[in-house]
């Protein structure tokens, strides 16, 4: 990411998800109705034919599920995010939330939390960047009926370009990891680099 | 006479986010630190009448620095801004001793509300 954009623009890029992952964490901890603790997201843009090789590893040997929404906003600001989970603890944060155990209730619970994730942080990335966005249904995939390389292989040959943001949440009782994947057009980062300079200019 | 201000952030746009934020009529003199440990440097060998504290910082954090602060008995007010914004944070930093908590991005027009509450303008 370095060579993409300059240190300045790097640094003006983790503020602006810095703030709007601060939204998403209140929104989760009012949900799941405890303190979350959120560590600073690690972002990497990367292309995203590197994507589904990066996650092998880690979501092809557990079970897991990926939750993937389409966004849309103003002056061509447009990508998919997708959501990434390891199966592991959703049970346990599902019975926590009041959900049934069964599959299709996990399934449920990682899609409404998918949900308050990404449109609750892209919303507050939106807002500081003076845009709004709207949103395409969510789409959950499991590991149990689906393989994870080719959903993500998939997923990510639409886009050729993905901001990683490396999410880790903790609860209080539980820990709970994710990543979130935002895959956008390759002329997007011009676009975000325009952005950033702006801001930077701005203070 | 100035007021010496600590601004502290890992991030340099937060860190000018801050400055730009402050009114004119505000006779400050600005420092800036990059994490808790920068800051409480600064705050041990210097008089600060008044922190901008981020939260979430590397080396120490922003709830770090409100502890020290306390066990040193340092006398300086204390604002956070923070993108941390759950109830419970704010719980928090206020029973560590901070004046105000103010949400990131910093608004100037509530900026400007506390300041003036506390009669530093």
């Amino acid at each position: 990411m370095s060579t993409v954009f300059s240190e300045e623009q790097r640094d003006c890029l983790q503020e602006l998800i810095n703030v709007a992952m601060g939204l998403a964490s209140d929104k989760l901890a009012r949900f799941l109705n405890t303190f979350v603790h959120i560590q600073v997201p690690a972002i990497e843009l990367v292309n995203s034919a590197q994507i589904p090789a990066q996650f092998e590893a880690q979501y092809s040997s557990a079970e897991a599920a990926l939750v993937s929404q389409g966004f849309l906003g103003n002056d061509g600001l447009r990508g998919e995010a997708i959501v990434l989970y390891q199966l592991e603890n959703a049970h346990r944060i599902a019975a926590l939330l009041g959900y049934d155990t069964d599959n299709a209730s996990e399934l449920e619970m990682l899609t409404d939390i998918s949900s308050i994730l990404t449109t609750t942080f892209l919303n507050g990335l939106a807002e500081q960047i003076d845009n709004s966005l709207s949103y395409s249904a969510p789409r959950v995939l499991s590991s149990r009926q689906n393989n994870m390389t080719e959903a993500l292989i998939e997923t990510a040959c639409h886009w050729e370009l993905a901001l990683r943001v490396d999410i880790s949440y903790q609860l209080i009782h539980h820990s709970f990891n994710c990543d979130m994947l935002l895959l956008i057009p390759g002329e997007a980062v011009l676009n975000i680099q325009q952005i950033l300079d702006r801001i930077v200019e701005e203070y | 006479m100035a007021l010496p201000v600590l601004i502290c952030d890992d991030s340099l746009l937060a860190r000018k986010q801050v400055r730009k934020s402050l009114p004119e009529s505000f006779d400050a003199d600005i420092l800036t630190a990059a994490n808790g440990v920068e800051a409480l440097t600064i705050l041990r060998s210097q008089e600060i009448g008044l922190v901008f504290l981020d939260l979430t910082m590397p080396e120490l954090d922003g709830i770090g620095v409100l502890e020290a602060i306390k066990q040193d008995g340092l006398d300086c007010f204390v604002i956070v801004i923070s993108a941390d914004i759950q109830p419970e944070m704010q719980k928090r930093v206020t029973e560590l001793g901070a004046l105000a908590f103010i949400h990131k991005p910093v608004n100037p027009e509530k900026l400007v509300v506390i300041l003036k509450h506390y009669g530093l303008i």
